[in-house]
């Protein structure tokens, strides 16, 4: 049995088939790491490198990450507060703006913009001492002058955030035992 | 540099100071056992309702619960005090050493006892080995039994999940918990402090069962500074720590019976 099995596969038929299952694991493996790499869709196309462009701050649209753990993505006002006064918030040529963006003004619904970059719920990240530290926005997020839909720069796993405390903490011990504590993320 | 023995470890380790940073001090004498602190804790920390079943199997999840002891024999039985237990955040914590992938590890920064979720797998040693009895198992994804659920037009709605902590971990199944001095507290006090530039001051925080406490039997500070109001409380005649004699350098100190 398992003999006619064997001989099966080193014929042709069986060798064509094991080439074949091979290809096809490889490419369905290769198509799930592709699809994990790409930036999900967004309710609206919103640029970031062209608003970023426009000299427009991070922190304008994502204030929290001033006080607080979550910087907060933009209302449906907020976005109203510049493009009310525009134009081409109303031209038909641009269909993400006068169709979406002013039918959830009308609709008076907030953006259910999708998150990018995430941490998993087992890791509670705070973005306050991060800029207390003196770290800019694009030291982790890239720099978004140069990101059409908002994609992730890298992958924000424990070894790149330890990678930096160590680095930053150097020359303090007493830093260093803080930022590498497990208590200090995980809880 | 002397040694003192009564500090050095079954690893051989010298364990920090009996002290530590953080302590509680539980004052018998108050405590009416009227389970207040339970229910905070399980608010603040998402604690999970286990449900009838697991329940029978003694799986109930509390980080704090509040114990009953009885003196004599019937009919001549006297109650003696409710003792809230709570993990003592030991200085020298036997489930430390059990756990074969490092999930529980002591914090040098906070001086407590931790437990990483996302590293635990699950062996339950460090349950076994607690002589304090205070872990718990998540035998199941209990957040997601059906039992919580109201099914809407056949779809499963959850209205407890609105309730949540963000600040805390909803706990999956097959990992341990145990209190954690309510870190989350901890770690935003001392965020607003540094951000104020200052310490953060006695009283400025405390944790939820301290918090909630109707008869303030619970007192929540800083054990390594001596004017805390904790850490005079604690140094009463009355004080006794739980289980001393095996050395575990309990941060918990209760009050009973001056």
């Amino acid at each position: 049995m398992i003999r006619n099995f064997f001989e099966w596969v080193m014929g042709p038929m069986g060798r064509i088939a094991v080439l074949i299952t091979a290809l096809s694991l490889f490419s369905l493996t290769a198509f799930g790491i592709y699809q994990t790499q790409q930036p999900p869709d967004q309710p609206i196309e919103f640029t970031h490198k062209l608003h970023v462009g426009l000299g427009i701050q991070c922190l304008y649209c994502h204030p929290g990450a001033l006080r607080g753990p979550s910087p907060g993505l933009p209302t449906q006002t907020k976005c109203w507060g510049c493009h009310q006064q525009m134009e081409k918030t109303f031209d038909p040529n641009f269909p993400e703006l006068s169709e979406k963006l002013v039918g959830y003004i009308e609709r008076n619904e907030p953006i259910p913009w999708v998150p990018v970059a995430q941490v998993p719920d087992f890791v509670h990240f705070t973005h306050r001492p991060h800029i207390a530290a003196g770290l800019n926005c694009e030291n982790c997020h890239g720099d978004m002058t140069q990101v059409e839909i908002a994609e992730n720069p890298q992958v924000l796993n424990m070894g790149w955030c330890l990678n930096c405390h160590r680095e930053r903490a150097a020359n303090d011990p007493e830093k260093l035992v803080k930022l590498t504590d497990c208590g200090t993320c995980h809880y | 540099m002397g040694i003192d023995l009564n500090l050095v470890g079954a690893k051989g380790a010298i364990a920090e100071e009996a002290e530590g940073k953080w302590g509680m001090v539980i004052d018998q004498d108050l405590c009416t056992g009227c389970q207040a602190c339970v229910a905070a804790c399980a608010m603040e920390n998402n604690l999970s309702f286990v449900g009838e079943e697991d329940a029978g199997y003694g799986r109930t999840q509390h980080w704090i619960r509040i114990e009953r002891f009885w003196e004599g024999a019937y009919p001549e039985v006297k109650a003696t005090a409710f003792q809230p237990m709570l993990c003592q955040q030991c200085g020298h914590a036997p489930c430390e050493p059990v756990c074969p992938v490092f999930a529980t590890p002591h914090s040098p920064a906070q001086e407590i006892n931790l437990q990483v979720y996302n590293r635990c797998v699950g062996t339950r040693y460090c349950a076994n080995n607690c002589p304090y009895q205070v872990r718990s198992f998540n035998w199941r994804d209990y957040h997601l039994e059906p039992f919580h659920a109201n099914n809407v037009d056949g779809q499963l709605v959850y209205p407890l999940h609105n309730q949540f902590n963000p600040d805390v971990t909803v706990r999956r199944r097959g990992v341990m918990e145990k209190c954690t001095f309510c870190i989350q507290r901890i770690h935003q006090a001392e965020d607003k402090a540094k951000s104020e530039g200052r310490e953060v001051h006695d009283g400025e925080f405390t944790t939820a069962c301290a918090q909630a406490c109707p008869a303030n039997a619970i007192t929540f500070g800083r054990m390594d500074d001596h004017e805390s109001l904790v850490s005079q409380l604690a140094h009463q005649d009355r004080g006794i720590k739980h289980l001393e004699e095996l050395n575990t350098l309990p941060r918990i100190t209760y009050l009973k019976e001056g």
